[in-house]
């Protein structure tokens, strides 16, 4: 479903990227890990088409087709959806309407109806059960005075909502306690399904507890220099980075 | 060096007498003492940003004739038009109401008029408001809208200025509000144009509030863009009285509206409330200024801009809080939007404090539309122009939010998705 070529990505003429190779068939979970600074949210945010990050070389596919041709919204109507690490908040633009603005943007794209106020509202509530939020934070400001775990429960909200082929979860555990992760995990174990991808970027291993990928990527320096299958994680937890020979900046890396 | 420019004769001629003697004497009396008035120049502090938008061309003297009705009366609710500041009776509609009264200037009798007569331009300081105050040498006509003690008016009372300028000319509308002690009233104001030649609109509303009088007042300015403006409004407020304002202003040519506030009563209040979106080339400025002469009184001042492709807004606050207003409350803000890099704003606030057991707080800023939010509502599947048009209403949202009537709110709504689709045609 994904396919990444030799992506190189730059910010500010800095290269962050330097030659990602990545496939991604539709049904997998892929875990990408890698301590601070290799570039892990850099690949979210190239992905999803922030303009703040210069693609030098490369190419990236969704589906056969050319992402990094696509704006932003096309690539998101066309499937891919970004967790934010850091969900912005929009104050003054009311939960409820950013997402039924959203929702309305892929279904038209779809050829669908648009959903009216009332029959949305229904929607917006059962989801919001779903990922535990209280139906009141869809009247509030977009993320506006949400604690960090109610900011990434309303992320993954919006994923659940809009359904998409490519989730792409970034730092989605940290700063959660653990009955957020769990809430949190469960919104994503039933985003799972064998026509929907996910890539999950994270600094932990304790995510994959809940969240069981079928890979593993180890990101240093711009590359993935090691894959592998969930074990691969149980041995970094254990082990650190230092034995695949990065500086291993980050202890908390295996914590 | 050129002397300064000076106020043509030709704009101190009135149109006709049909007005009291008392009126036609105060007419004249401003007439005569407006002859020679300087223009105001980039030196002008109060007019330094839009005396070069300001173009009193001769053909704008004539005042602009009344003409027949263009709108129709509306079924229900009150209303008054002013048809180039004449009142056009077959237009309005003014079901009856207890303690309510809505007079003509025109129909005044004498002694009324005369009254009214020593009232008029009480309200505003004669220097800060100059341009605006050529109203009182030249209106054709005018409304007082008087009312009684414990009236209390549950619908709102809208006057409608329409400039119809199917000849260059211009119109000076002009309303007078006294609300009893214990009133309670909201009036909308709707300025309103038809007509492509060029027209001055040069219009003064004040307010008189008495003792725990409640007044909403809410002004929308729509008028085209042949159309330059000029307008003032004065308040005065007895004790424990509350005066609310809603403008919201769209841009023109020139736009320009002095608020003047003066708390004469202890225990009033004010909140004032203003949004102004400009795009093209326009220009609008706001001037407001809050006199504290009393103790114990609350203002609250809240005034948003949003600036598109080359246009420019103003905004200039000033609260003055006199040496024995003690226990005063001012909270001034104004926030910015620039939505261009050709786009001007400029902002001052003029905070003059003499007393020394205050509350005041002021905070201007001046910034963009945020990329992070932009990134994160595209990324959503959301539209550019839908983004950027989340992110400019949530600038002004809670502004436009608190105008309470659905009605203006609506037409509000309603010309600022107009702005949105000519601002963000190209995102």
């Amino acid at each position: 479903m994904l396919s990444i070529k030799n992506l190189h990505a730059s910010v500010e003429g800095k290269e962050i990227l330097k030659g990602i190779d990545l496939e991604i068939k539709a049904g997998e979970v892929h875990a990408i890990m890698g301590p601070n600074g290799s570039g892990k949210s850099t690949l979210s945010q190239v992905l999803a088409g922030n303009e703040a990050f210069e693609v030098t070389k490369g190419e990236v596919t969704l589906s056969g087709g050319n992402l990094l041709d696509l704006e932003t919204e096309e690539r998101a109507r066309e499937g891919v959806f970004l967790a934010f690490q850091y969900p912005v908040e929009i104050p003054g633009v009311s939960n409820l309407q950013f997402l039924r603005t959203a929702v309305n943007a892929m279904r038209v794209h779809r050829g669908e109806e648009e959903m009216n106020a009332a029959e949305f509202m229904k929607l917006a509530k059962e989801v919001s059960k779903q990922v535990d939020l209280d139906p009141a934070f869809l009247k509030r400001g977009v993320n506006e005075g949400f604690s960090g775990g109610e900011k990434k429960r309303n992320e993954i909200l919006q994923a659940l909502l809009l359904q998409p082929k490519l989730a792409i979860l970034d730092e989605t555990d940290s700063g959660l306690d653990i009955d957020a992760l769990k809430v949190v995990s469960d919104g994503v174990n039933a985003l799972r399904s064998e026509d929907r991808a996910i890539l999950m970027v994270t600094h932990y291993q304790r995510l994959l507890n809940h969240i069981v990928p079928d890979y593993v990527h180890v990101l240093a320096g711009g590359r993935i220099i090691k894959s592998g299958g969930r074990e691969l994680a149980l041995e970094l937890e254990e082990r650190g980075y230092g034995w695949l020979g990065i500086k291993d900046d980050a202890a908390a890396a295996a914590n | 060096m050129k002397p300064a420019p000076t106020l043509s004769s030709v704009f101190l001629q009135p149109a006709g007498d049909a007005l009291p003697q008392p009126l036609l004497a105060l007419r004249k009396q401003r007439g005569t003492a407006l002859v020679d008035m300087p223009l105001p120049t980039r030196k002008t502090e109060n007019w330094k940003y839009s005396s070069k938008h300001l173009k009193l061309t001769d053909e704008l003297a004539a005042t602009l004739p009344t003409g027949s009705a263009t709108t129709s009366a509306a079924a229900e609710g009150y209303r008054v038009v002013l048809r180039n500041g004449v009142v056009d009776s077959a237009a309005s509609n003014l079901p009856e109401a207890q303690g309510l009264s809505v007079q003509r200037f025109a129909d005044l009798p004498d002694a009324d008029a005369a009254s009214l007569a020593e009232r008029l331009d009480n309200t505003l300081d004669s220097k800060a408001t100059q341009m605006a105050r050529l109203n009182t040498a030249r209106f054709e006509d005018g409304v007082l809208i008087t009312l009684k003690p414990d009236t209390v008016l549950r619908e709102p009372l809208f006057i409608v200025h329409e400039v119809t300028a199917t000849a260059s000319g211009s119109a000076f509308p002009r309303l007078y509000v006294e609300a009893g002690r214990h009133s309670q009233m909201t009036l909308v104001e709707e300025y309103v144009s038809s007509g492509t030649e060029p027209a001055m609109v040069d219009a003064v509303t004040e307010f008189m509030l008495a003792d725990g009088a409640r007044i909403t007042s809410i002004r929308l300015n729509v008028e085209g863009q042949n159309v330059q403006h000029i307008g003032a409004t004065g308040i005065r407020q007895q004790r424990d009285s509350r005066f609310e304002s809603h403008c919201v202003g769209f841009g023109g040519p020139l736009r320009r509206h002095d608020l003047q506030l003066r708390f004469e009563g202890e225990g009033a209040e004010c909140k004032l409330n203003g949004v102004v979106v400009t795009q093209g080339k326009q220009h609008y400025d706001n001037h407001t200024s809050i006199e504290h002469t009393v103790p114990n009184c609350n203002s609250e001042e809240t005034y948003r801009n949003i600036a598109a492709d080359e246009s420019h807004a103003v905004f200039n606050g000033r609260i003055h809080i006199h040496q024995d207003a003690q226990k005063s409350n001012a909270d001034m803000s104004n926030k910015n939007l620039l939505l261009s890099t050709g786009a001007e704003i400029d902002t001052k606030p003029e905070l003059e404090i003499y007393a020394d057991d205050v509350k005041c707080a002021h905070g201007a800023t001046i910034g963009q539309l945020d990329k992070t939010s932009l990134f994160y509502l595209v990324s959503r599947g959301i539209s550019r122009r839908d983004a950027n048009v989340l992110l400019t209403m949530a600038f002004i949202n809670e502004l436009v939010a608190q105008i309470p009537v659905a009605q203006v709110r609506d037409s509000a709504n309603e010309r600022l998705n107009q702005f949105f689709d000519e601002t963000f045609k190209g995102a």
